[in-house]
């Protein structure tokens, strides 16, 4: 079948499609992303890494210097950087795209729903700084940019929740035959050789901790919040169900719908508006199947912010642990 | 496969084949890009039937030269040219822009590697053209990346971007060409934005530059050829054409989507095609 035979598709219906696709155990086990895209590249050709003058902050100069024939570095063109890539995947490459989330998403939407989306090529779309992340301020928080990109068809969109999981979100990125947005934290810093690695499959949640009164899907670095929240909440006689949703598009509805019988409340926690993410995502398939579950949603609420220290933004904005376990127990007074 | 070096006079016979079934396709509608796939048509002889490398039983041949119109919307001309090459059946010229039809106003993938990018969204194909041209460089591939942009586009930022991207990389793999025919849909391009000198431009930034005739074929021979000698910088072909050009009482009008009647219609065919 033509790639063109995949226009106008029913957008993200699973995993694969690459038949042959190819890269390295050390990209499975890597715990920085750019040690997981190095590896597989080089257990691949066809992966080039393409840059918009941040290659120490999007982890990709060691790729420069280890395979500089495969390393375009298009400055400050996000626009331009996406169409090439667009060209350069139907010429038969993999393109990686960095920049920051911002750059990457709500200011090349037009090129990526036209120029990756549409045609559905391998073009993985990678973006640093995800939500209230930065002191750099509200030209860098990409609040809205899970929103644009679950939007567009045959787009996947994944986060993974930090070093123990990036290894394996680079590895499922490969293997969907299509565009991938691919967001992630800038500048990990929790202890990254000794967390143990975490799976990840695309349109898979991932249960790591289960408990009977509330579950929070959680995405992202807010997935550390939500295990944070949730021996807040056990102190308090609350038991909570930790869940990451790494894989924001395709959605695991399956496990979303089991959670909501099993729960008394669902409370979703992204650091993104609560508009267009999780929260929404979470919401349609509640909506869908019917289910009478109150949901709480922990996010930026429709709201521009301003920079910080990620601590102080998380709490300003109400999305740290400790408001996490209060919404949690004030919503499950209600219900 | 290589350039077929055709006489000027088959080519002139080939445009005017091309120019009839713009008048019929749009005719047909009443209303369409009639003026600007008059005036393109030598362009559209000159590269698909003596400049691109391509092999009508095999339109994704790896080693194919690619084309791109950024301009997607001039499709009554692109079809045209499809059906005279052999890329899809003529008869599918009368479903143009029928409900359900893939040849739509702003060609699309929906079409298979014929369609090597979708544009319409203005100012996008040069990127995808460069980007073409750095993958196929670095693969070693003789393969060679036209496109046609149309004069309004310019004003498109992406553009520059571009442009200042393929003359960094030196791609001289790399030919665009400019449908310089001043039509924009809010009237002449000058009057909208002042362009001009565009081949200044596109020197300031690296590239070889030349000024055409965009309706003389001998012209747009001549530049394509010295296109592929340039070495180390990409081409860019501003080549001046007539909307309407080739169907005298068209010529020189000034619309960007124009009206014809029936009556025009067989004016213009009996001009075209004259009976043997």
């Amino acid at each position: 079948m033509s790639r063109a035979a995949n226009v106008g598709g029913q957008g993200v219906e699973g995993m694969g499609g690459f038949k042959d696709i190819r890269y390295a155990e050390e990209a499975l086990s890597a715990r920085s992303y750019g040690a997981a895209l190095l590896a597989a590249a080089q257990a691949d050709p066809r992966i080039v890494c393409l840059g918009a003058d941040l290659s120490q902050p999007t982890e990709t100069a060691a790729f420069r210097d280890a395979l500089p024939d495969r390393f375009f570095m298009m400055g400050i063109q996000e626009a331009n950087m996406i169409g090439a890539a667009g060209g350069m995947a139907r010429s038969g490459d993999i393109p990686f795209c960095h920049s920051f989330c911002v750059f990457v998403t709500r200011r090349v939407y037009d090129q990526v729903a036209m120029q990756a989306a549409y045609p559905k090529l391998p073009v993985k779309i990678v973006g640093f700084i995800p939500g209230l992340a930065t002191e750099l301020g509200v030209s860098h928080q990409a609040i809205d940019d899970l929103s644009l990109m679950r939007s567009l068809p045959n787009m996947a969109v994944i986060e993974p929740s930090g070093p123990e999981q990036v290894g394996a979100a680079v590895a499922e990125a490969l293997a969907y035959d299509g565009p991938v947005y691919l967001r992630l934290a800038i500048n990990w810093t929790k202890g990254e050789a000794m967390t143990p690695l975490q799976p990840f499959k695309l349109g898979k949640g991932l249960a790591l901790r289960e408990g009977g009164d509330v579950a929070i899907l959680a995405i992202g670095g807010m997935v550390a919040e939500a295990l944070a929240a949730a021996d807040l909440l056990a102190a308090r006689g609350v038991s909570a169900t930790v869940v990451n949703m790494a894989s924001l598009k395709p959605l695991d509805a399956g496990l979303v719908r089991d959670l909501a019988g099993r729960h008394r409340l669902l409370v979703t926690a992204e650091n993104h508006s609560i508009i267009g993410g999780l929260g929404s995502a979470v919401s349609e398939v509640l909506a869908d199947a019917g289910a009478g579950i109150r949901l709480a949603r922990i996010g930026v609420q429709d709201e521009f912010a301003e920079g910080g220290t990620t601590a102080y933004l998380l709490d300003k904005y109400g999305l740290s642990a400790p408001h996490i376990a209060e919404r949690v127990a004030a919503a499950l007074r209600d219900v | 496969m290589t350039r077929t070096n055709k006489p000027l006079e088959d080519l002139t016979a080939q445009a005017r084949r091309l120019r009839a079934h713009v008048v019929r396709m749009v005719a047909s509608l009443r209303v369409g890009y009639l003026l600007q796939g008059l005036g393109a048509a030598d362009i559209f002889a000159a590269l698909y039937f003596d400049e691109l490398n391509l092999d009508p039983a095999d339109p994704a041949w790896p080693e194919r030269d690619r084309f791109i119109l950024s301009t997607a919307h001039n499709t009554a001309l692109l079809y045209a040219t499809f059906a005279e090459r052999g890329l899809i059946a003529v008869e599918a010229l009368d479903t143009y822009t029928r409900d359900g039809s893939p040849l739509e106003v702003n060609a699309s993938e929906r079409m298979g590697p014929i369609v090597e990018a979708t544009c319409g969204s203005l100012g996008q194909g040069l990127s995808v053209a460069l980007g073409m041209a750095l993958s196929l460089r670095r693969r070693g591939s003789a393969a060679r990346v036209y496109v046609v942009l149309g004069d309004g586009e310019l004003q498109e930022g992406q553009v520059w971007e571009a442009a200042l991207s393929a003359g960094s990389h030196g791609l001289d793999n790399l030919c665009l060409i400019i449908d310089r025919n001043y039509l924009q849909v809010e009237g002449h391009t000058d009057k909208v934005v002042a362009m001009d000198p565009i081949d200044a431009k596109f020197a300031a930034f690296g590239w070889a530059a030349s000024l055409i005739d965009g309706n003389d074929l001998g012209q747009i021979i001549g530049a394509l050829d010295q296109a592929r000698r340039v070495r180390g910088r990409p081409s860019a072909i501003i080549a001046q054409t007539r909307p309407g050009a080739g169907v005298p009482f068209l010529e020189g009008q000034m619309a960007h989507v124009a009206f014809i009647s029936q009556e025009d219609a067989a004016r213009a065919l009996a001009h075209l095609e004259p009976a043997a």
